[in-house]
């Protein structure tokens, strides 16, 4: 590595702790407020707290519900997420491993739905949903989120299958096995690595999902974390100090999720994305 | 051919059930939008045919080209905002610094946290009397650049762009930091024996390389900017006075505040196609410079 120079290093330094301090600044405010009672927070909103008030953690957790949107979010994020990944692993095995007079259309059917806004499908879906007496149900959601990320899940488990040597299914076909056995056996197990990818990439998608919910789910007993935050900050408006314990609870987890896959969600997001 | 006619049934039990719900919810509804936005309806009564009387009425209603407005400061913040930093961001921390670790983890942070929660987080932060921005300026003697910084129409769209671009930054920054890490050695190694470094190495070989990069990026946040629905609906629901309003929230308040399923599917339909007559005009434009 060459030198490099001092006044380089201090600029690049500057601009990435800027960057950095942007990035948490906001982040960090709120959960230092979090701490706070009602009173010290309005009294000054830089402070360090004095005591750390649990009791708003407490508090949140009961009034907005947070157990029964973390439950349903949890439920459908999982329930999707299972069924997606069965599903597109199989299409992209036959997409892959298979030639076959349709393949080509397939393939491009299934990309296609990387470019679609799903604004474009809203209205008919509420309105499917509606005419099957599903709204408001856990599965109108579960249909549209397992839908939706079909395209990514095929396309990034079609290019890593592609890549396998054939001797892969010949060896199989010796012994006997049939195709879908050839699939379970020995395609599944060493597609794992970008079946993690496409697992941890659905599970941030369907976690963070709110247009659908907003639009198909109306009771609270189903609201979803993202739908019954929103929710409950637009009605709690007294108490900021409750609604930024209630915002802690719900980035806890996501924070934590990322800070221990965040390589693969990196790489999977940017392969979303740079195909999407 | 005993094998082949077997292994067609498989391909059709495999592909099957992935495509009755793919196509089922994510293409047909699409046609079906179409159909809508020639109706009039209401979602409970008959359905009216009325040709484009919808269109034409949308493109006639200022609400809605106010949105479109909106849209394209989104658009345009967006790109001015994520892609210059992303980049720059991408190509310090590409130099293998102290500490890029960190901060490469921190950069991406904002981008797997849930549009909501940015949205909520940032309410607090533009809040007029107790948010994090007022008092800040406060703390630093300078009240008179406090603002209402949602409600104030001069303010509004310039706020929600900067939570956008926060939130978005970091995703640029790691799709420019994996194009630069496939350059490959001999690229950089040529480069030096030919006395270019720092600043001019990055100008005249680095950049240049990212070439397809940036076009992939450029469409990407074109695209995005389009989709953007759950920040702002959160944020400010599009007030005050339409102020803030995007094309997916006109949609949305058609559709479901309105009731005009017809009219909704319309905005919805010139939604997908604003998006791609501006992704084609990019991939034109960036292919004929080649």
């Amino acid at each position: 590595m060459k030198k490099k120079s001092p006044v380089f290093q201090i600029f690049a330094y500057t601009f990435l702790s800027l960057f950095a301090i942007m990035n948490i600044i906001p982040i960090f405010w709120m959960v230092i407020n979090s701490f706070k009672s009602e009173q010290e927070y309005s009294a000054d909103p830089f402070s360090m707290p004095t005591g750390l008030h649990f009791s708003n953690y407490a508090e949140a957790w009961r009034i907005a519900n947070m157990n029964v949107y973390f439950l349903n979010s949890l439920l459908i994020t999982f329930v999707s997420l299972i069924v997606t990944v069965l599903l597109g692993s199989l299409a992209a095995y036959f997409l892959a491993r298979f030639s076959f007079k349709l393949r080509g259309l397939t393939y491009s059917l299934f990309l296609l739905g990387m470019l679609v806004p799903i604004h474009a499908t809203l209205i008919p879906i509420f309105l499917i949903m509606q005419k099957l007496s599903l709204i408001d149900t856990y599965l109108s959601l579960i249909l549209p989120y397992t839908a939706f990320h079909l395209s990514l899940t095929v396309f990034i488990l079609e290019g890593f299958m592609r890549g396998f040597p054939k001797d892969l299914e010949e060896s199989g076909i010796m012994d006997g096995a049939g195709i879908f056995r050839i699939f379970w056996s020995i395609i599944l197990p060493i597609t794992r690595p970008a079946m993690a990818t496409v697992v941890i990439l659905n599970f941030i998608y369907n976690w963070n999902e709110y247009l659908f919910a907003l639009v198909l789910i109306t009771s609270n007993a189903l609201k979803t974390l993202p739908l019954g935050l929103a929710n409950f900050v637009g009605i709690e408006t007294a108490s900021y100090t409750l609604q930024m314990s209630a915002l802690t609870i719900a980035l806890i987890p996501i924070i934590v999720f990322y800070l221990l896959l965040q390589k693969q969600l990196v790489t999977g997001m940017t392969a979303g994305a740079v195909k999407g | 051919m005993q094998t082949l006619k077997r292994s067609r049934f498989a391909i059709f039990i495999g592909l099957f059930p992935a495509l009755v719900i793919y196509l089922g919810i994510a293409i047909v509804p699409i046609g079906i939008s179409l159909y809508y936005s020639l109706m009039n309806w209401n979602g409970i009564g008959s359905m009216k045919f009325i040709g484009l009387d919808n269109y034409v009425q949308m493109l006639q209603d200022d609400t809605f080209w106010l949105s479109v407005k909106n849209n394209v400061i989104i658009m345009v913040t967006g790109l001015i905002g994520q892609i210059p930093i992303g980049l720059l961001m991408a190509l310090l921390l590409n130099r293998g610094m102290k500490g890029s670790g960190f901060f490469r983890t921190v950069g991406f942070m904002p981008v797997v946290i849930s549009s909501v929660m940015v949205s909520l987080i940032f309410g607090m932060v533009y809040n007029t009397e107790y948010g994090l921005l007022n008092n800040l300026l406060g703390f630093f003697g300078l009240e008179s650049w406090q603002q209402n910084w949602l409600s104030d129409s001069k303010w509004s769209m310039l706020s929600i762009s900067v939570a956008y671009i926060w939130q978005n930054c970091g995703l640029y920054m790691v799709m420019f930091l994996a194009a630069l890490q496939n350059i490959p050695d001999e690229v950089n190694e040529a480069a030096e024996l030919d006395g270019a470094t720092g600043f001019k190495k990055t100008r005249f070989i680095t950049i240049p390389m990212l070439r397809s990069t940036l076009m992939v990026t450029i469409v990407y946040s074109i695209s995005n900017s389009f989709r953007v629905f759950d920040l702002i609906q959160v944020l400010t629901g599009g007030g005050p006075a339409h102020q803030t309003e995007v094309m997916t929230i006109y949609m949305y308040n058609s559709a479901f505040m309105n009731l005009r399923y017809g009219y909704g599917s319309a905005a919805s339909i010139l939604i997908l196609l604003f998006s791609l007559i501006v992704i084609s005009i990019v991939n034109r434009v960036t292919r004929e410079k080649d």
